[in-house]
């Protein structure tokens, strides 16, 4: 097989409206502008989900919600969905005869239109030249609380229906002409807890965005707005060039996948647990379809749907760019709707993949990555060079109390781990596919939280084995040092890691809560509001990815290496690997010997 | 005073003499020895002692910018080093901050695990712990299991230690321990702890800059003991100065012991000779703009003030590094920048460069692919038989089929697609520019672009007109700028602190405190280096934010005791600065002052303001007139240009663009509709045209 998919069309210029030097200049201007959005953003924030972990967005867009460039620092589940804002803002608008003005500033967090979920609310400022309007500036973040029925924005895993996951803003001026919603704010402070965050990273929100909005303004005076949207129209092309010419490379052929998630693992409905995801994959010249019949019907009353347009679709596309055009392989390639358009997705109406309203989708973030896994499973067969083996999600906890009468809120996303890839392991302790998060720091978590943390290191589960072993997963252990509570949504409490081409499966994850009373409970992967005392302690051990190709054929040296560094005994690297270790070497003859005594 | 500067870059290790009481200047350029980079210092010394006429023991003081340490990260050629860490928290440096580099990549590497700068099983936990927010001791140090672990890495060989706790640098009681237990036991190695290289909170980037320590520490230590006994072999008595990060020069011995301090050492050089030669030139706002052949290096400077990075913004390979180090700024943007047509048929120039090898088409070494320089010299703008003095023939046509070849693909003609990738690179670096000036609430039509390097002075007016950056300041050799900036340095010894203290309860009896011992700690080490403290100017600065952000902002703090009255005006700065960074400030919301910094600048004398050029004329300058490629008004036309060689130009009269001056290490472009004039001292002086 070859080492790199080769490319049709290789390094050959296209006809383009725009001529390529303008265009270039013009692409290096967007991509400026997002990126200095995404900064400002960023450092002007306040609460670690944002300004630690990332969990935002910034994009511009044309006046329909085409995608013009995405900040490259944003998570990819906050950029990807902002075409989809737009379009749900104006449809709602549109709906209720509203007109967008100059001075306006939209928000709009709507799951079914557009919104990736409640707490991923957008703020929109329209963009006018001349009167005209022209496209907007966006900015999405992960905000803390959103008023749900428990505090905290992650972990409302009881909610049972869009009502109970907080407050829905459809399209809502929090700006008209220039001029502060008052009644907006009001309301907003009054219903959000820790209202000082959310509203100041709201408030953040909007300077970016209108950061944006200038300088996107600066560049269309400065070349018009017909060249602009010329060279954003070859930019498209660009990339969608880019998606076919790697699709035409792949064999048509149908190639599916099936995984099941844990849902509500000690919900007596079985409706609720063990739900089937499945994906199938049609390779047709150059476009995909993408087919997610066979998956589960949608939970109505458990919050673990996936909206359509803003989740699956991204989870999908997302999964599809990270395989086919691998940036440590292919390089920068804009992220942009030309990518998506040779790729189609199908999903029943009425399935978790596509519900309808008012079904609850707060909770969908580790159903959606569980969502693309699939995808790489089903894509494994075709171009299994390019996947890696089963990924370990992700979970989330929500720790919240009060303290002085206010709330405390914090949001600790857990990493998983990434199985073995072809000629790679898998990567340790990691955030996974669709979300690319980072950790809070300890020292900043115990500096401003009632939270000590007593461990953070690699679990000591040996890795799944592999030619290449999968990736390890963390351990972390919290304590509370005041009464509070915390929530959990999370996945991977039973259904292990897939392995691949005679690779071991990766191991599931767990929490424990072990009470300051003594006793100890082993918690599923889905947890509401439980509240917690001081020094009560939570024990999270994070999953391991799973192993690629057959053990007995991984390189000596790396075994070695793996049992040097504490990831695996001398016993095991003789039963699992048939790799015989002498003191610190490895003994080659004896290794040889094993190895062919082991395929005998 | 005699002193010397030494810069060993990649390709060529360039040197200046300078006499500092009469003015006088010399420079040599030897090829750099990269097995032992000293080999070349002292060849090029041995060299300009000759040029000049001086013996070695006249030298006072050889300053000297070194990539040693550089070189070991990036290439990840550094000590088998080990940790002694807290139990619980062994892989703080492979988790790192559980983030991807890449968001679209399955096949991606982290470097920090597939490179890591220690390995698992150097990593040795022991018991003890602290807790925020004075660094309470809640479990004592298990110094049992120190020495277990000190005797493990013993036993594993290795050279260097980094010992890292949490907390520590709110405490750094236990680390110090530690440290001493490892230091009886392993009395060789290079020992370190992470509250001494960098005493602020985010354990994954402090343990990180401990294990660069820890990393490069003995390579560092060697290189420099050993070129101080060369030095003193060759009968040079003279102090020998490093050039840091930090715009500062520190003692070999400092340097030794904080290796990282280096790791940025030949560019911050080059911003500082900018501003030195701003200073002289009598600008105050300055955008230093440094071209080579790989990459430009971009600086801003404001009222002499280096502009420095924040603790969140500096990494080297991949690894964050928390150590005071001036803003710069580098793209993958050079003379070598290679043009072409990516896979999805877009144009692009870099970041792939040609490099010294196989170089540009024109080197005629076997390139055949376009480049910036092929571009340059296909428009006209380059002289083939008089670049870099002569002493490199340029093969046109080489250049021209390297860049034909391309326009034929884009179905553009010759001079649009080599002016096409001038306006491409310019474009990405006055975005860069932008990155550092706009998008911080600077606007650059106010400042100077200080152009150096071998490609700043061809590049700088076209980048300076996308910018309306209304004049070049090109200095009178840009081909060793660098060299010449470690000649204006000063001593710089940074102390930082983390003191989390919020506005409406600041401790100011501990603030107060902390400064002190920060301030005394400084004079211990100035003392220690024998730098005579009444040429010490000591200054304090605090990274603030508000309640609740993540990142911090530098601003100034008040001198002497700080009372309750002095506050207003420290949250008044940090208004202020957050308005000019962002565009907005949150006037009603808490300020936190996160880290406080103390700096202490021990002046040193420098390189004096240079005499004027004896001065010829326009008529004795000028070399012939041949016809160059513009773009003007959107056109491309062939203007008929005049070649000057730049030692024999006027001073102070002005001449007109379309220009080429020549010089042996770099090429000089006055665009059309610009003028150029020599200063007073040297420079000269591009003034861009209202329309271009």
């Amino acid at each position: 097989m070859n080492d790199r998919p080769t490319l049709v069309a290789e390094s050959q210029p296209v006809a383009t409206r725009v001529d390529p030097v303008t265009a270039a200049v013009i692409h290096g201007a967007l991509e400026n502008i997002a990126i200095e959005m995404g900064h400002k953003l960023m450092r002007m924030s306040y609460s670690s989900i944002i300004r630690e972990s990332e969990d935002f967005g910034a994009a511009l867009t044309d006046a329909e919600g085409g995608q013009l460039c995405e900040c490259k620092m944003s998570t990819p589940l906050q950029s990807g969905p902002i075409p989809g804002y737009i379009r749900g803002v104006k449809r709602r608008l549109a709906a209720r005869g509203e007109t967008i003005r100059e001075g306006d500033i939209i928000m709009h967090n709507d799951a079914y239109a557009g919104a990736s979920h409640g707490p991923d609310v957008a703020f929109c400022v329209p963009v006018f030249l001349d009167g005209q309007l022209i496209g907007f500036s966006v900015t999405t973040a992960h905000h803390l609380d959103i008023g749900a029925s428990s505090p905290g924005s992650a972990g409302i895993v009881d909610a049972v229906d869009s009502y109970a996951e907080g407050l829905q803003f459809k399209a809502i001026k929090v700006y008209e002409e220039g001029r502060p919603n008052a009644a907006v704010w009001h309301l907003l402070r009054d219903n959000l807890r820790a209202s000082d965050l959310v509203v100041g990273d709201m408030e953040a929100q909007i300077k970016a965005a209108q950061i944006g909005a200038e300088r996107f303004l600066a560049l269309v005076r400065q070349y018009g707005l017909d060249t602009v949207m010329l060279a954003y129209q070859d930019l498209m092309d660009y990339s969608e060039r880019l998606m076919r010419n790697a699709i035409r490379a792949l064999p048509d052929g149908d190639y599916s996948a099936e995984t099941t998630i844990d849902g509500y693992l000690d919900d007596p409905d079985a409706k609720r647990r063990d739900l089937k995801i499945k994906a199938t994959l049609r390779v047709r010249g150059d476009e995909i379809e993408v087919d997610l019949t066979g998956t589960s019907p949608q939970v109505d009353d458990r919050p673990i749907n996936l909206p359509f347009e803003g989740t699956v679709d991204c989870a999908v596309w997302l999964t599809l760019r990270s395989i086919l055009l691998d940036s440590a392989v292919y390089g920068d390639v804009p992220q942009n709707g030309g990518l998506t358009r040779p790729i189609r997705i199908v999903a029943p109406k009425g399935t978790l993949p596509n519900p309808t309203f008012p079904a609850p989708v707060i909770a969908r973030f580790c159903p959606g990555n569980a969502l693309a896994d699939t995808v790489m499973k089903a894509l494994a067969n075709c171009v299994p060079e390019q996947v890696s083996a089963g990924i370990g999600n992700l979970r989330c906890i929500a720790f919240t109390g009060l303290h002085e009468g206010k709330h405390w809120v914090h949001m600790e996303i857990l990493e998983g781990s990434y199985g073995g890839r072809y000629g790679m392991d898998g990567m340790d302790a990691v955030d996974t596919l669709y979300a690319n998060t980072r950790n809070n720091p300890i020292e900043d978590i115990e500096s401003h939280l009632p939270i000590r943390v007593n461990r953070y290191e690699l679990r000591d589960h040996p890795p799944a084995k592999g030619k290449w072993r999968g990736g390890i997963g963390s351990v972390r252990e919290f304590t509370f040092l005041s009464n509070g509570a915390f929530s959990v949504e999370g996945e991977g409490h039973k259904y292990r890691p897939w392995g691949f081409s005679g690779g071991e499966q990766g191991s599931t994850s767990s929490l424990l809560h072990l009470r300051a009373a003594g006793d100890e409970a082993q918690m599923p992967s889905k947890v509401p509001y439980h509240g917690a005392d001081a020094t009560d302690r939570l024990l999270a051990l994070g999953p391991n990815g799973g192993g690629y190709g057959d053990p007995f054929e991984r390189d000596p040296e790396a075994v070695l290496n793996d049992m040097l560094d504490g990831y695996l005994s001398t016993e095991q690297a003789r039963a699992d690997y048939g790799v015989v270790i002498i003191g610190k070497s490895v003994d080659d003859p004896a290794t040889r010997a094993l190895r062919a005594s082991a395929l005998r | 005073m005699k002193s010397i500067g030494v810069d060993v870059g990649g390709t060529f290790t360039d040197l200046i003499y300078c006499d500092l009481d009469t003015g006088s200047l010399e420079i040599n350029k030897v090829p750099t020895t990269p097995d032992d980079p000293s080999k070349g210092v002292m060849e090029g010394i041995h060299g300009l002692l000759a040029k000049v006429g001086r013996k070695p023991d006249e030298i006072d003081f050889v300053f000297h910018a070194t990539t040693t340490a550089t070189n070991a990260v990036l290439e990840h050629k550094g000590a088998e080093a080990g940790m002694i860490t807290n139990e619980g928290f062994r892989d703080i440096l492979h988790i790192g901050r559980h983030q991807r580099v890449e968001h679209y990549s399955i096949r991606q590497e982290l470097p920090w695990q597939s490179r890591p700068l220690i390995k698992r099983r150097n990593r040795m936990v022991v018991g003890g712990r602290l807790r925020p927010p004075h660094g309470e001791e809640i479990e004592p140090l298990d110094e049992d299991a120190v020495r277990r672990g000190a005797q493990a890495l013993k036993e594993a060989g290795v050279q260097s230690v980094a010992i890292c706790f949490l907390f520590s640098y709110l405490n750094p009681a236990h680390e110090d321990r530690a440290r001493e237990i490892v230091a009886e036991i392993l009395p060789d190695a290079f020992v370190t702890t992470s509250s001494f290289v960098s005493p602020q909170f985010r354990e994954f980037e402090r343990f990180t800059t401990a294990a660069l320590a820890a990393f490069i520490g003995p390579k560092v230590r060697t290189y420099i003991t050993h070129l101080e006994a060369s030095l003193k072999a060759a009968g040079i008595s003279g102090d020998l100065r490093i050039m840091a990060s930090n715009g500062g020069v520190a003692t070999a011995g400092m340097v030794s012991e904080k290796p990282t301090l280096t790791l940025l050492s030949g560019l911050a050089a080059g911003v500082l000779a900018g501003a030195w030669l701003g200073e002289i030139a009598r600008r105050r706002k300055l955008i230093t703009f440094d071209i080579g052949g790989t990459s430009a290096d971009i600086g801003i400077i404001v009222d002499g003030k280096l502009a420095e990075t924040d603790s969140r913004s500096t990494s080297i390979a991949g690894f964050p590094l928390l150590s005071p180090m001036i803003d710069i700024h580098t793209i993958g943007a050079g003379g070598g920048s290679i043009a072409h047509i990516d896979r999805g048929g877009a144009f692009r120039v870099g970041p792939r460069s040609a490099g010294a090898a196989p170089g540009p088409a024109a080197y005629g070494r076997g390139g055949a692919e376009p480049t910036v320089t092929d571009a340059n010299l296909v428009l006209g703008r380059l002289d083939a038989h008089d670049f870099l003095g002569g002493g490199m023939k340029l093969d046109v046509d080489a250049a021209r089929r390297a860049v034909d070849g391309l326009a034929t693909k884009l179905g553009l003609g010759l001079n649009e697609t080599a002016e096409g990738i001038l306006t491409v690179i310019n474009a990405n670096m006055a975005n860069a520019i932008r990155s550092r000036t706009i998008q911080k609430g600077i606007d650059p039509r106010g400042f100077s672009l200080v152009a150096f390097g071998g490609g700043g002075p061809l590049q700088g007016a076209d980048v300076a007109a996308m910018l309306e950056i209304p004049e070049v300041i090109v200095p009178p050799y840009p081909g060793i700028t660098s060299a010449m900036g470690l000649l204006t340095t000063d001593f710089k010894y940074d102390a930082v602190r983390t003191a989390f203290e919020v506005s409406g309860a600041v401790d100011l009896a501990k603030l107060n405190r902390s400064l002190g011992q920060m301030e005394a700690g400084l004079v211990a080490r100035f003392e220690a280096d024998r730098i005579a403290l009444d040429h010490v100017k000591f200054s304090r600065s605090g990274d603030l934010r508000y309640v609740g952000q993540g990142y911090e902002l530098r601003v100034p703090l008040p001198e002497g005791e700080i009372a309750e009255a002095n506050l207003p005006q420290v949250w008044e700065a940090f208004h202020a600065a957050h308005a000019g960074e962002y565009g907005h400030a949150f006037p009603a919301n808490p300020i936190e002052i996160v880290n406080i910094r103390v700096s202490g600048v021990g002046l040193v004398p420098k390189l004096a303001r240079p005499a004027a050029p004896p001065g010829g004329s326009l008529a004795k300058a000028k070399v012939r007139t041949s016809p160059c490629v513009f773009r003007v008004g959107g056109k491309l036309q062939s203007f008929e240009t005049t070649f000057y060689h730049r030692r024999d130009l006027p001073v102070e009269e002005a001449f007109p663009g379309p220009a080429i001056i020549l010089q042996t290490d770099s090429t000089t472009l006055v665009p059309p509709g610009a003028s150029a004039e020599v200063d007073q001292t040297g420079n000269i002086i591009i003034t861009l045209g209202a329309a271009q």
